[in-house]
């Protein structure tokens, strides 16, 4: 095992814009969940079917088409490179990839939990006088936090895990957008099997323990 | 109340146009009828295909004029069948949820929370987490909930449905307190006699989404028709009655029925000046051709047959002792005795088998 | 829910140090994006340490070429490309991509046979292989990337490939390759020497000849939408500079002149 400078820094970078990514992803997945959860809509199932597909295609497909769009030459790519932003190549590429990958994972986990805050509860408060949002603040989410804790956990241990869409949209600059994953790949590739075990060491127990605390969230949830 | 509408469910159509105005009117019928279902759609929790609905000529809902008010402006307290309470939240948190509600609307102004709380008896859970609550408890503070939002109609959902029947007979009194005490009007779903006669001035039987009757409980559900329709099959004979006096050690009291029948029930242990309700049950009543001697009941009453209701091998007999009594024998009885209308027959009761209310 | 102090305290040290942790990267002023194949890694990490040294930095992405191609293609930032064989680089020129006249056919490598370091089989040829006791030939996946692509067609020109089909084992890539070779899961691969030198639990018992082999071709040109291509040009002629080629041919690549 080799704990060198590079080992930290490659940990830190990973465990910072995992952070970030999942701390975007939250209020998004969380409305978007709310949305799934408790109303209909038109369209209502292809918009469910997009956001599984990061979970369901091979990531290197998601990838491509992440940088498609946000190439120099795709449509949003483009626009931002015009006014001086570059999303590729660069930590901003690291945490798009990682939010999209992990998106369909924190939908899923918090739309599960707003389902199982009984419907009846928030009808009553309804009835008592409380406007939608009160509803919302006072009896849904008090009721479903621990399972969107859980939820979040779970998409950030696979944001740290991701790799196909990372390296496709962010390339794999080590000291700029190379992430454990990143790393562990280009060790094996070269041969350094120690460092790629000190790495792939890291991440397991990164992962073990989030999922872990996540699970106990959960079971702690339903007892309550 | 104006109540008119048309609502698809699974296996029927519910199809109601009734309007009432009475204290406590009681949505009577078997389970599956679509009674919770129009609670819902009275509390605007549920989507109506096209009707109305009024209260003290207020419009809630109307198709034609396509006005649907949202639940939160109703004033609508509603108790539904589980309780609900807020799992999260104190008793205390539960029972004020509604509490800042503006509108005052209709007769519940003037409800303080120490009145309500010392009504129900439920003062001394307050800072209790719900979840600890035993489940008359929790019924208890789910109705204290509902009405300390000051709303103009309660609605109540077959609140006892989830009690055994000893909790049953505690936490009836209970309800007759908050119809006796508040003025709120309220609509008592249930598909249990006994709460019908005892609370109810006003009861709209329902069946497979259709209204079959309506009326004052007590002559509405005296048919056997009717009640043959229906899933609860217990008679009782619910009386009003006031005290006379007691006898401790002889172990009863005795009381006066309206029409001045007296009788003996079990001693009341805290008599009270106000009348009250009792309840037999026909089963318990025996009837005789000649007066007994020699046995231990305590109502002995002289009457006669006005009717003779014949289902299923028992026989539903109505005997005009002062009161109108109803009595269930078997049809092996009947014959044997030779029993028909305007026989002069005894009831026999048991000081025993008279229940409070 | 309240989040602790300590859970906060926490995460802002993390976010520090990550933002702490690339800025000497963002700090310097100029420096040039190189894609190159993963198993140019070392010898590319090498030349740039002494590049720098004296010149500007040098960034390296590294991945499948395929990969970076496509990359290239949707017009990510790379300023130059190392490809690991002909065709990514004919894919982009085709398109474009690359700046004109700046291709250059810089090095190759050379096709050897491994087997695993305690084998017994003797294999003096690719005759041998068609041996009975070969049972199992593992190739990086001979219809993709390079290394399988040149074997096939050289076992080809041996007129070997059609009988040793049935043998090969397509795998992901080099290091795959060599995985299985490790572990004798197969009794044979094909790699590159540099790639054989990665691991001492295989060994080289036959070098193809330079001649007679594979015409193995690593190109290397310049992005046409970079904006860094002076520096770029600058290190491109280090790269065909003596001591660059001295660095290549350290690693046990063969310069192309």
């Amino acid at each position: 095992m080799i704990f060198s400078l590079e080992t930290w820094q490659i940990t830190i970078f990973s465990l910072a814009v995992g952070m970030a990514s999942t701390i975007v992803i939250l209020p998004f997945g969380v409305a978007l969940a709310w949305l799934f959860a408790r109303k209909e809509w038109p369209f209502k199932s292809v918009v469910e079917t997009i956001v599984l597909l990061p979970l369901v295609m091979p990531p290197v497909s998601t990838g491509l088409i992440l940088l498609k769009i946000f190439g120099r030459r795709g449509p949003l790519g483009a626009w931002l490179y015009e006014r001086g932003v570059e999303i590729v190549f660069n930590w901003k590429g690291v945490l798009i990839a990682m939010s999209v990958m992990s998106f369909p994972l924190l939908v899923r986990s918090v739309r599960t939990s707003f389902a199982e805050v009984s419907l009846r509860l928030e009808q009553i408060a309804a009835t008592l006088g409380a406007s939608p949002l009160k509803i919302f603040f006072v009896v849904t989410l008090p009721l479903a936090y621990k399972g969107i804790v859980a939820g979040a956990l779970l998409a950030f241990s696979r944001a740290l895990g991701e790799f196909g869409a990372t390296i496709l949209l962010a390339g794999n600059i080590p000291g700029r957008t190379q992430t454990l994953s990143l790393a562990i790949f280009n060790f094996v590739q070269t041969g350094k099997d120690a460092e790629a075990f000190t790495l792939l060491g890291i991440t397991v127990f990164l992962a073990f323990t989030f999922v872990w605390f996540s699970e106990w969230l959960l079971r702690a949830g339903k007892k309550a | 109340m104006l109540l008119r509408c048309r609502i698809p469910l699974a296996h029927f159509e519910l199809d109601i146009d009734v309007s009432f105005n009475a204290r406590v009117t009681a949505f009577f019928g078997p389970s599956g009828s679509g009674k919770t279902t129009l609670l819902d759609a009275i509390a605007g929790l549920r989507e109506i295909t096209e009707g109305e609905i009024e209260i003290n000529s207020h419009t809630l809902f109307s198709s034609a004029r396509g006005i649907h008010q949202a639940p939160r402006r109703r004033g609508i307290g509603y108790v539904p069948q589980e309780g609900a309470l807020f799992p999260h939240l104190s008793v205390q948190k539960n029972i004020l949820f509604g509490a800042e509600r503006n509108q005052y609307i209709g007769p519940s102004k003037g409800i303080t929370v120490d009145h309500v709380l010392k009504t129900l008896e439920i003062d001394k859970l307050l800072g209790r987490p719900v979840t600890e609550l035993s489940g008359g408890e929790a019924q208890r503070v789910a109705l204290a909930r509902a009405i300390l939002s000051a709303p103009q109609l309660l609605l109540l959902d077959e609140p006892l449905a989830a009690l055994d029947v000893a909790l049953k007979e505690r936490i009836l009194p209970y309800l007759a307190r908050v119809r006796d005490e508040f003025g709120i009007p309220m609509i008592y779903v249930t598909h249990n006699l006994t709460e019908v006669l005892t609370l109810a001035d006003w009861v709209l039987m329902i069946r497979q989404g259709k209204l079959v009757a309506q009326g004052i409980p007590q002559e509405a559900l005296r048919s056997v028709q009717t009640i043959a329709q229906l899933d609860d099959e217990r008679y009782e004979n619910v009386f009003t009655a006031a005290l006379v006096d007691s006898d401790a050690p002889a172990g009863r009291s005795r009381i006066r029925l309206s029409s001045g029948t007296e009788l003996f029930i079990p001693y009341l242990s805290q008599p009270d000046n106000r009348s009250f309700q009792i309840r037999v049950s026909a089963d318990d009543i025996l009837l005789a051709i000649q007066r007994p001697i020699g046995i231990s009941a305590g109502n002995v009453l002289k009457g006669m047959i006005k009717k003779i209701e014949m289902a299923d091998g028992d026989a539903i007999l109505t005997v005009l002792a002062g009161e109108d009594f109803l009595v269930r024998i078997t049809a092996a009885a009947v014959t044997r005795l030779g029993l028909a209308e305007t026989t002069p027959v005894f009831l026999v009761i048991k000081t025993r088998s008279f229940h409070m209310l | 829910m309240k989040i602790g102090r300590g859970t906060k305290t926490a995460t802002s040290l993390l976010l520090a140090s990550a933002l702490l942790s690339f800025v000497p990267v963002v700090a310097c002023a100029d420096e040039i994006l190189v894609a190159a194949a993963a198993s140019l890694a070392d010898v590319l990490k090498d030349i740039g340490k002494n590049y720098q040294s004296t010149h500007n930095k040098i960034l390296l992405t590294l991945g499948p070429s395929n990969f970076l191609a496509r990359q290239i293609f949707e017009g990510a930032p790379p300023d130059m490309f190392f490809s690991a064989d002909l065709a990514q680089m004919d894919f982009l020129e085709t398109n474009r991509r690359l700046e004109p006249g700046t291709r250059k056919n810089l090095l190759s490598n050379q096709l050897v046979i491994v087997v695993p370091a305690y084998s017994n089989l003797a294999i003096a040829s690719p005759k041998d292989l068609l041996k009975p006791d070969v049972k199992k030939i593992a190739l990086a996946d001979p219809a993709a990337v390079p290394v399988g692509v040149y074997t096939s067609r050289y076992l080809a020109t041996e007129g070997l490939w059609g009988k040793l089909k049935s043998k090969i084992v397509p795998v992901l890539d080099v290091r795959a390759t060599l995985a299985s070779v490790e572990s004798a899961n197969v009794e044979a691969g094909f790699v590159y020497k540099t790639d054989a030198a990665i691991s001492n639990k295989v060994k080289v018992v036959y070098e193809v000849p330079l001649d007679n082999g594979p015409k193995i071709i690593y190109p290397i040109a310049i992005v046409r939408d970079s904006k860094k291509k002076d520096t770029a040009r600058d290190f491109m002629n280090f790269l065909l500079s003596p001591a660059g080629k001295a660095i290549f041919k350290k690693f046990g690549f063969v310069i192309l002149d």
